[in-house]
């Protein structure tokens, strides 16, 4: 596939992860914080996200699994990774996380539980998304050619 | 524009700044009549919203634009930022990263720390930090917890030059370093906290 082509795809790939509300408009600032002096960026970042997803989410499962659940050190864990999720833009995860909040104030414990599987499912999603996208990012800079800018007329 | 706060000061103390997602307009009119300036930055954490803040704060050019001079890469703002050391106390390190590297963008020197304890061994008089940026929802330490040993600090180092006039910076024996507290959570309690423990400023984090 010549480069072009690949540009496109990728073009196509990442529209549609904002459409489907997979990311919103703070993810295109990641992007325009990558440049010649920062060239990984991007990756750095998203890299950072998934570390500390995937710990929180452990320690989240651990917590709702005590037989007297702490709320406050649940709502703890899901505040940093809603934190976390926005600064990338992974709209989906924040959303999850808000919801997540609200039933922690709650103390309702079969919601934060159905909460936390709902979190999960949006973090694994928005996992895979982002690593396809980075792969074609890596397909194109490798055959030579330059990650395209998108414009969000939206 | 808000000038002269409080004190008749020939150094501009650093105003406070609010910066939220959600305002309402009665806090914000609260906020402008208890003296804080009348910026409201939308949230995510922009660096060119940061330095138009800290633009306000630190009384350099004149009215407010809203929205004009909020462009990546404004000379106003660039000019700003250039050169000056900022430091980021945040212990989300994807979001510290990403602030940081927005920051950086706009020329600063930036500096970051993970935790209260951390940034006050950076920040001991003489300070050398433009501005502070301090996450306010910090396990062990968070940001009011380290402004406040911060001013006591500035306010012996104040009493001492006893409103000699420092020849280096000019000011009338004033240290006072911007403090902003981010938080992800602007409600009222946290508002007043900042006011309370003397931080110039709340910006609503990610």
């Amino acid at each position: 596939m010549e480069v072009g082509q690949m540009q496109r795809r990728l073009v196509d790939y990442t529209k549609s992860l904002f459409m489907e509300g997979f990311l919103d408009a703070q993810f295109l600032q990641l992007q325009q914080l990558q440049d010649e002096s920062n060239p990984d960026f991007v990756v750095e970042v998203v890299s950072l996200f998934f570390d500390d997803s995937e710990k929180l989410l452990n320690d989240l499962t651990m917590a709702l699994d005590q037989p007297n659940v702490d709320f406050k050190k649940v709502d703890a864990h899901v505040h940093q990774l809603k934190g976390s999720s926005s600064s990338i833009g992974a709209q989906r995860v924040k959303n999850a996380c808000i919801a997540f909040r609200s039933f922690c104030e709650e103390q309702n414990i079969d919601a934060t539980l159905r909460c936390l599987q709902q979190v999960k499912q949006e973090y694994y999603l928005v996992k895979n998304k982002l690593e396809t996208m980075l792969r074609l990012e890596q397909q194109i800079v490798a055959a030579g050619g330059s990650i395209p800018m998108i414009e969000l007329g939206f | 524009m808000l000038e002269g706060k409080q004190n008749g000061h020939v150094f501009k103390l650093p105003k406070v700044i609010l910066l939220a997602k959600n305002i309402t307009n009665v806090e914000l009119e609260k906020a402008k009549a208890a003296g804080f300036a009348d910026t409201v930055i939308m949230k995510p954490m922009r660096a060119s919203m940061a330095a138009a803040c800290l633009q306000q704060v630190l009384g350099i050019g004149k009215k407010r634009q809203a929205g004009k001079d909020m462009l990546n890469g404004s000379p106003v703002l660039q000019g700003l930022l250039c050169g000056k050391k900022i430091l980021v106390v945040d212990d989300n390190m994807a979001h510290q990263r990403v602030f940081a590297g927005a920051l950086k963008k706009f020329g600063a020197a930036v500096e970051c720390r993970e935790s209260g304890k951390a940034a006050l061994k950076l920040l001991q008089l003489p300070c050398c930090f433009y501005a502070c940026f301090m996450d306010i929802q910090m396990p062990e330490m968070d940001g009011f917890e380290a402004t406040h040993p911060i001013r006591m600090m500035e306010s012996k180092a104040n009493e001492q030059m006893n409103g000699g006039m420092d020849e280096d910076s000019g000011r009338k024996g004033e240290w006072h370093v911007p403090i902003l507290a981010m938080t992800a959570d602007v409600i009222h309690a946290t508002y007043d906290e900042c006011l309370k423990c003397r931080m110039d400023g709340c910006v609503e984090a990610l």
